[in-house]
């Protein structure tokens, strides 16, 4: 919202000089505020109207579970076949990996077939990684799985494996359908992007009641949770790859004499392939940040694991838990990549020619799990072999709050009564008219007219579903966390690009950051800092700050080293560099980082309700302890327009700056 | 790791170890089980829920019945047993699921069975070190001179009071105005939240007053005592002309309350006399108290606390299954 | 060199007598394209203007026209390059002859058949078989082989992949491709990537063959060879091409006609010696004034009717480019004479006649 002087020089409607623009916006607002004294309405929007939506969406779904029928099935058996249908290739992964199966012989008898020991899984994991991705994805892997069975989290990582293994294709096939189809019809790509943002910013609790009671209490309802939150980044990236693939190649196709589906299936996609990958990243990473409120409607695992140690305060406990989340996503996620790397390679060049790769995998394992058989007490790794840290962490935690509590306590408390304090009840303070007609104009001034109606609308749709205050304590908690993660982000980012080696570190310090449970910090984080604001803020801080690091670390990796070498030969001191060169041409980028994190940081308000703020995140967690789906979706939804009006503004900003720049 | 029988959805390995007790066991008369189906019960994610689950499903797959464990959110539950896909959750507590309980039960789907016999036991909670700064406690009417040691920068010169979640309800706003406390409430956003903070103040022996609960880890494991109020009646918070200040009501300690049962209405029918053995279940807080204790504080594995108690108490249990 | 000549002001081509007759493969008559938001619109306004609207009549309607009121015949056989600069029209003219652009009006004969006419079904059967196209940036599938590729024609028709990569195998051989049939197209430099394009446009056997602007991408020493071995494969096979290019050199080099593009006109359609010894307006006068003109004159245009009795110091074909003979010409004492291919003296070519050129040329 600082529009500074300098860009009114590209007047998008050139109506009225924009100065004065600004200035009579300016003064309306100082009006509004001083009349908000006197005028009830303009500060209160409750005493306008209270659109009583959240009651029609409880109604509403009800109907959909109770009554809406297709004359032989009602939706209620629509969705229940739905979920039985993906139960099935779950409980082939959780017999196989985890549970084993007993085979019955007739009368009394049964033969009891064990799960896939994890030898033989560590056996088979490590050689395709080897053939993949050479002896760096090897040891990757074998660390993994070997701090999996040392620290005895096994068991519950293969559970959390097998619910990921359904996810993650489901998430990906889905993903690419939609994008599919909005790549085919302008209509349906106009009329998803909206509800991709919602399905992305909705926080989860506010259609986990629905979602349970159309599918039923389970894993299977945690998963169809996890693709809803985990598929749109899939589509997204489907879209802009297909629109990617170069207009020769599809006349390659045509002149070829492809039919539609052969220019689908071996011109598309296989040539979109490598921008595709970069939806499947997203949707491995998003479907294991699920995890944790997967395990609360019965997915068990490594969720429940860290759910229930934190519970206990068991904070060694949670975080060993939460790392084996970390390396099971790294790990998928460097071997699909590995994989694409592999399938794209010369075939020369290929480690163990001339084996067949599947029937080596399918031999390890046949022969492993005999072995294994007939010798079970190979098959579970000793309990007296197992290693546990939990204390080493929680002393750690101990040590820290004994010895720095009171310096921690003193920034703390510098920090609430200098900022967060006086922002809150600035925030508090602003009538919600104000706000609404500000962001109007910037949205007119930033977008046109109809970006104003539309930025503006979402606001008074806040104000009149009764959760203005509480989005302004989100927007503050957000706002301020959102400031602190970009300025250390953009930081780090800088530093990350400085080398293949940093880059290279910050990727894997931000994809932990980014998949390792946030319960896990959180509760070091109460103990350090107590219940409130602040601790919310630090957790959000953390979590948040991934978008800012990586897409500040690629616009600076990505400009010409021509533009740098023009710079350096104009005689720009290192200084300079950054701040006159190297900055404003990765802005488009930073900006965008910026962008995710605020997404990141409303994502993170529902978590942050665990920790106790009074906010919209909140108001999803009453709600859907109090079983009232209608709140939990309207201030889910409030929840997602903050982000979409903060998405929407960025965007055009970001537009209307790469133009200057002649930027593609 | 403690925690590794207690990820699977599937059977209990408890069927075995109790397959050899009921080879010393009376016969009993056998109408059940009535049927093969699955008894689905949710464990949440408190160490006294799953021993109060795991003790019942003992007993349950004792009586011959196929039980399973769910895990699920304590409030996200109730949709399950609605829908018939839960059974049965073992821990309702009147303090924290009273409403959620009565909106499933409204519904007709889901009903109580009867009570475990544990009392909810909640209210503000100081450790013993608390008291040799401030003599007069437990007794609340010493709370407000001690309210400036409890202070944090941002409540000063009140005294900060870390109360339960904003949906467990309590009333500790009221309390503190009606009984002209000089202390802020501040809402933790979960259970654990909150024992994170006391953990903390515990270790750094620094003066905190909280709302802790029983049974549960935290008052077995850490000395302490609960403030002691005027005692609750329904008439304190009904009638205001009641306790020390006549103008409002809630001047008085929190009310103590009932866990209760809740369970999928139609397994009535399918499981009559499981639903009956569940109704008769009944433990003392001190027995859950001693459970939780060796469990959270002794480190040992849910499943032998449980194997241990059901052999040591084969009488209680064996009375709570219905015999004919 | 296919032997081709032209009366100089004939937009439509007839044969030379001594050519065999040639029939016509590919032509189109009043072909239009018009960009802009309504194509329906379009069609009106061309129907309302008698088939030729002026540029203002669609302006006033926010169209553009990129192709307007083409007629092309393109004949079994011969090189038909059509030349312009960017902007003219001539990528959305080969694209209207594909049909990868649906014209706006106008009608298009392929092998005697509308193919505005045909169904989508039919359109990919008349792709599959008959036409073969190469693209600028080569547009290779980055996730085959070289030989997965070529092969890739092949595939989608359903030929067994054995077959299929047997035939492609053959047609890396004949672009000087082998050894490389498992590479990736990202390992090869521009030159084979654009042969591995020509391989695959070929692989299917294609009567016509479509290049759109194939060696513009390339650095000039590999473009002038890739010129050189496209020659020779065209010398071997014998197709019919549409060629397209911005390089009025290449042009010269390579066809038997141009069709010279401007801002969407078809200018002049012609031999290369047409267009330099006839423009019909200023615009091709300005292309040609660089060219070298011994490139491009024959011995036909040079030639007078040989003085009765006279001696020559040899024969060369009435389709000889000057380049060609001059050294010839210019040592010998006595003209060169002109001989059909049956050996008929049809005139000769004198020494002053040859220096003119070359010294014009300077």
């Amino acid at each position: 919202m600082s529009l500074t002087d300098s860009d009114t020089r590209t007047l998008p409607t050139g109506i009225a000089p924009i100065r004065i623009v600004w200035v009579a916006t300016l003064a309306a607002l100082v009006l509004l505020w001083m009349l908000a004294q006197n005028v009830e309405w303009i500060a209160d929007p409750e005493s306008v109207v209270t659109i009583p939506l959240a009651g029609w969406i409880s109604d509403a779904v009800k109907w959909l579970a109770n009554d809406l029928t297709f004359g032989l099935f009602t939706f209620k058996d629509l969705t229940r076949a739905l979920a039985w249908l993906l139960e099935i290739p779950l409980t082939v992964f959780i017999t196989l990996l985890s549970s084993g199966a007993e085979i019955p012989l007739g009368g009394e008898s049964s033969l009891t077939l064990p799960p896939i020991p994890w030898f033989s899984i560590l056996l088979a994991v490590t050689w395709l990684c080897w053939v993949w991705g050479g002896r760096r994805l090897l040891l990757l892997a074998a660390a993994s799985l070997v701090y999996l069975v040392v620290f005895g989290q096994w068991e519950s990582a293969m559970v959390t494996l097998s619910s990921i293994l359904v996810a993650v294709p489901v998430g990906v096939a889905g993903g690419m359908a939609l994008g599919i189809w909005a790549y085919r019809s302008e209509r349906v790509s106009r009329g998803l992007t909206p509800v991709l943002d919602l399905m992305q910013t909705v926080p989860i609790f506010a259609y986990l009641v629905p979602v349970l009671v159309l599918f039923g209490f389970g894993p299977v309802s945690a998963m169809i949770a996890t693709v809803i939150y985990a598929m749109p980044p899939m589509v997204r990236v489907t879209m802009m790859a297909l629109r990617g693939v170069s207009p020769e190649l599809l006349e390659f196709g045509r002149m070829a004499g492809c039919t539609r589906r052969q220019m689908l299936w071996r011109i598309l996609l296989p040539s979109a392939r490598p921008s595709l990958m970069i939806g499947v990243n997203q949707v491995i990473m998003l479907s294991l940040n699920m995890v944790i409120i997967a395990s609360m409607i019965g997915a068990g695992g490594l969720g429940y694991d860290v759910l229930a140690s934190l519970r206990r305060l068991e904070i060694g406990d949670g975080l060993q838990a939460g790392l084996a989340i970390t390396l099971l996503a790294i790990l998928i996620d460097r071997m699909s990549q590995a994989y694409i790397a592999y399938r794209e390679s010369p075939t020369a060049t290929r480690r163990a020619q001339g084996v067949n790769n599947w029937a080596m995998i399918g031999g390890l394992v046949l022969v492993s799990y005999v072995v294994g058989f007939v010798f079970p007490s190979l098959s579970t790794y000793p309990e007296a072999l197992t290693l546990d840290t939990s204390p080493f962490w929680d002393e750690l935690v101990r040590l820290i709050n004994v010895h720095l509590y009171t310096y921690l306590d003193a920034v703390k408390n510098t920090l609430l009564i200098y900022l967060l304090v006086p922002v809150k009840r600035f925030m508090l303070d602003v009538p919600w008219l104000a706000v609404t007609l500000l962001l109007g104009v910037v949205g007119w001034r930033l977008g046109g007219l109809r970006m104003a109606l539309v930025v503006a609308a979402m606001a008074a749709f806040i104000a009149l579903t009764g959760n203005w205050q509480k989005a302004m304590v989100s927007v503050y908690l957000c706002g301020i966390s959102v400031i602190i993660a970009s300025l250390i982000g953009i930081g780090w980012g800088l530093i990350a690009a400085r080398s293949e080696r940093a880059y290279k570190i910050a990727v894997t310090s931000v994809d932990t950051l980014q998949t390792l449970p946030s319960f896990v910090y959180l509760i070091p984080v109460v103990m350090l800092f107590q219940v409130g604001d602040f601790s919310a803020m630090i957790a959000i801080v953390l979590y948040a700050l991934a978008p800012a690091v990586r897409y500040t670390a690629h616009g600076l990796r990505r400009i010409p080293s021509e533009t740098l070498e023009a710079g350096r030969m104009s005689g720009c001191r290192p200084r300079q560099m950054l701040w006159r060169v190297r900055l404003p041409l990765a802005l488009p980028e930073i900006a965008l980082g910026v962008n995710q994190t605020i997404m990141m940081a409303l994502s993170m308000l529902v978590i942050t309700a665990l920790v106790g703020t009074s906010d919209l995140g909140q108001e999803v967690y009453i709600a859907l302890t109090r079983s009232s789906v209608g709140h939990g979706i309207v201030a889910g939804v409030c929840v997602a327009f903050i982000g979409m009006i903060a998405d929407r503004l960025i965007t055009a900003w970001v537009a209307r700056r790469k133009k200057q720049f002649r930027i593609n | 790791m403690p925690n590794s029988d207690r990820l699977k959805c599937t059977r209990s390995p408890l069927a075995a170890s109790l397959a050899v007790l009921a080879l010393a066991m009376p016969a009993v008369a056998q109408d059940y089980p009535e049927s093969d189906r699955p008894i689905r019960m949710t464990i949440n994610d408190w160490t006294g829920q799953e021993l109060t689950t795991r003790l019942m499903g003992g007993v349950l797959e004792e009586m011959g019945y196929t039980v399973e464990y769910v895990q699920a959110d304590y409030l996200a539950q109730f949709t399950g047993l609605e829908s018939g896909d839960l059974t049965v959750g073992m821990e309702i507590w009147e303090t924290t699921g009273k409403d959620a309980l009565e909106a499933a039960v409204e519904t007709g789907n889901v009903v109580a069975l009867g009570e475990t016999g544990m009392e909810a036991i909640e209210e503000w909670w100081y450790p013993t070190y608390v008291k040799e700064e401030c003599p007069g406690l437990p007794d609340w009417e010493a709370l407000n001179e001690c309210a400036e040691m409890f202070a944090s920068p941002m409540t000063s010169p009140n005294g900060r009071y870390l109360g339960g979640p904003v949906t467990w309800g309590g009333f500790d706003e009221e309390r503190v105005e009606a009984l002209g406390l000089d202390f802020d409430v501040v809402h933790a956003g979960t259970d654990a939240a909150l024992m994170a903070e006391v953990r903390s103040a515990i270790q750094r022996e620094e003066p905190i007053i909280a709302w802790v609960y029983a049974p549960h880890w935290a008052p077995i494991q850490y000395d302490g005592e609960w403030v002691e109020f005027p005692e609750y009646t329904d008439a304190c918070y009904e009638d205001p002309s009641w306790g020390p200040n006549p103008d409002m009501t809630h001047d008085c300690g929190k009310p103590r309350g009932w866990i209760k049962p809740a369970a999928w209405a139609g397994g009535r029918d399918v499981w009559p006399a499981a639903y009956t053995a569940i109704e008769n279940f009944t433990i003392d807080n001190e027995q859950m108290g001693r459970l939780i204790g060796q469990v959270d504080v002794d480190g040992m594995p849910i499943q032998a606390a449980v194997d241990q108690w059901l052999q040591e108490n084969e009488d209680t249990w064996q009375s709570w299954i219905p015999q004919n | 060199m296919n032997d081709v000549s032209q009366p100089a002001d004939a937009a439509a081509p007839a044969p030379a007598s001594d050519d065999p007759v040639r029939e016509t493969k590919l032509s189109c008559r009043g072909l239009w394209k018009v960009f802009g938001a309504d194509e329906a619109q379009a069609k009106d306004v061309i129907r309302q203007n008698g088939g030729a609207p002026g540029r203002e009549a669609l302006e006033e309607q926010g169209l553009t026209a990129a192709v307007r009121d083409a007629n092309i015949e393109v004949q079994t056989g011969e090189i038909f390059v059509i030349m312009g600069l960017s902007g003219s029209g001539k990528s959305t003219l080969i694209r209207c002859l594909s049909l990868l652009l649906q014209p706006t009006s106008g009608e298009l004969i392929f092998d005697g058949r509308d193919l505005l006419g045909c169904t989508d079904d039919e359109l990919i059967e008349i792709r599959r078989h008959k036409m073969g196209m190469v693209f600028q940036h080569f547009a290779l599938l980055p996730h085959l082989t070289v030989l997965g590729n070529v092969a890739f024609p092949l595939e989608i028709q359903g030929i067994p992949r054995a077959e299929a990569e047997e035939r492609a195998a053959r047609m890396i051989e004949l672009v000087g491709l082998d050894g490389r049939e498992r590479d990736y197209p990202s390992g090869l430099s521009g030159g084979q990537q654009q042969r591995v394009g020509i391989a695959r446009s070929l692989a299917t056997e294609p009567e016509l063959w479509l290049l759109d602007e194939p060696f513009s991408a390339l650095d000039p020493l590999i473009r002038r060879e890739m010129q050189d071995e496209f020659l020779k494969l065209q010398k071997m096979l014998n197709k019919t091409i549409v060629f397209i290019t911005h390089d009025f050199d290449e042009a010269i080099r390579l066809a038997d006609r141009i069709a010279i593009m401007h801002s969407g006109d078809i200018v002049q359609v012609g031999t290369p010696e047409d267009l330099v010894v006839r423009p019909v307006d200023d615009y091709v006068r300005e292309f040609t004034s660089d060219v070298s003109r011994a490139k491009v004159l024959s011995a036909r245009t040079l030639m007078r009717p040989a003085d009765e009795g006279a001696t020559f110091a040899g024969d060369i074909a009435p389709n000889a480019r000057v380049i060609d003979f001059a050294a010839q010409a210019v040592e010998a004492a006595q003209p060169l004479a002109v001989r059909s291919r049956s050996g008929q003296l049809l005139g000769q070519v004198d020494r002053e006649a040859v220096i003119r050129v070359l010294a014009e040329a300077q």
